[in-house]
């Protein structure tokens, strides 16, 4: 944890480059987010915090960061007795990029991997439409969601009317207490379609230890330009189980806009469904089949600060139960060091 | 340990709190001040970049700065595969 934490610390007050050019001044940015939650009567809380720095130098390079300092509270019998408490800090990514052109990006160091969209893009705290991950997340993002190793990405194809962009990943096994990784090598491939806000993708990746197994997925998005709505399904395969996800959020508003009280409100609602398969290795899926549906209000306060409240009822063979959580997160950025506003 | 990342969470906290209390209610400002016809138009085809790319996962953050967005856009164009194009017509929408 402490070296998480100086590593950290080290990234945000090191730089003095940007005093020079004042043009590439890195962000500090990230979250702060209080979450309570009740799942199966067994109540929970955590304050999180998730600092990220963003570091520039000139047009093509850049260093970036993210960490996670999590706090999680607990009945000591899971639904009775004194609550305990613990911390953990983890680092979800340290990497450098090169920006060669539009068509390849190189990244080395500790990355997100890229399996479906869920990972790389929505789960960041100050995005997740639901508090809860979905039960398949686990899925090609072992052993903690992030690698350690290289990455290049890009599009491949451009076209006015449609892109087709791809990402590639190698990753080398790494035990080191919060900088963990599984080794495992795969990609992703999307088209979007922009006129009509579409965007499929696929996902494979191999996992090369634990017996070497394979894992894909497939994910779809849609943002209808007529109305605020969002779609957004994925689905995921392993030898340990497979399942789904799909969630719609709508905006009571016009357009994709936060005008007014009204427009600041998003219903949510996604539906999911889990089928075991082999338990393998580190899996951390399900050990019973699961059907889940999940309902959530979010209310996008002025300045980055928004509420989430939400219910969800799981079906299992293991007990049903109901879920609830309410989160209040506040998204945070400014300059690294003060400067004017140009 | 414990205690310094209670002392830590604390001292962000307050950070982030103060800049919230003295940020004005500016981006709304900006976003709707008069603005000459070629400018007006290259925001629109801003905004409409920033709705094709960055928004199929989020909506435009509040009251970001030119040196703010400069960064914020380098990011993304590592995260979503924006063009050089892309990231100059997005930081005209975002920071006028």
């Amino acid at each position: 944890m402490k070296q998480v934490l100086t590593i950290l610390f080290a990234l945000l007050f090191s730089g003095a480059y940007g005093l020079q050019a004042q043009e590439n001044v890195p962000i500090f940015s990230g979250a702060v987010a209080f979450t309570a939650s009740n799942t199966a009567g067994a109540p929970t809380f955590q304050p999180i915090l998730v600092p990220l720095i963003v570091a520039p130098f000139g047009d093509h390079w850049l260093v970036e960061s993210r960490g996670e300092i999590q706090g999680f509270f607990f009945k000591q019998d899971g639904t009775t007795g004194p609550y305990n408490g613990i911390f953990a800090a983890s680092l979800d990514y340290l990497q450098v990029d090169y920006i060669a052109n539009k068509h390849l990006t190189i990244t080395a160091g500790r990355f997100l991997t890229p399996f479906n969209i869920y990972n790389e893009r929505l789960s960041p705290i100050w995005f997740v439409n639901l508090v809860d991950s979905p039960i398949i997340y686990t899925i090609g993002t072992r052993t903690s969601a992030s690698s350690n190793g290289g990455m290049i990405r890009g599009v491949a194809i451009d076209r006015q009317s449609w892109t087709v962009s791809y990402t590639a990943y190698f990753s080398a096994l790494t035990t080191t207490e919060n900088l963990q990784s599984g080794r495992s090598a795969g990609g992703r491939v999307d088209l979007f379609l922009p006129h009509v806000g579409f965007e499929i993708g696929a996902s494979y990746q191999r996992f090369l230890q634990s017996g070497d197994y394979n894992a894909s997925g497939m994910y779809f998005t849609w943002q209808p330009r007529q109305i605020p709505l969002d779609v957004r399904y994925e689905y995921a395969h392993s030898p340990g189980g497979h399942g789904y996800w799909l969630e719609g959020a709508y905006h009571l508003a016009s357009s994709r806009d936060t005008s007014t009280w009204l427009s600041r409100l998003q219903p949510v609602a996604r539906v999911q469904q889990f089928f075991k398969g082999t338990p393998t290795p580190e899996d951390i899926l399900p050990s019973a089949n699961v059907n889940q549906f999940d309902v959530g209000l979010n209310y996008y306060l002025p300045h980055d600060v928004r509420l989430n409240g939400s219910y969800g009822r799981m079906y299992s063979t293991q007990g049903n139960g109901n879920i609830w959580n309410f989160e209040i997160s506040y998204r945070f950025l400014f300059p690294a060091w003060p400067g004017g506003a140009k | 340990m414990k205690t310094l990342l209670l002392v830590i969470l604390g001292t962000i906290f307050l950070a982030c709190s103060l800049k919230v209390l003295a940020q004005p209610q500016s981006q709304t400002a900006t976003k709707t001040s008069a603005k000459p016809a070629s400018a007006k138009q290259s925001s629109d085809e801003g905004e409409r970049r920033f709705q094709e790319n960055c928004g199929r996962c989020h909506y435009p953050p509040e009251s970001l700065s030119p040196r703010e967005v400069k960064a914020v856009l380098q990011h993304m164009r590592v995260r979503a595969n924006l063009t050089a194009e892309d990231e100059k017509l997005i930081l005209k929408y975002l920071a006028p």
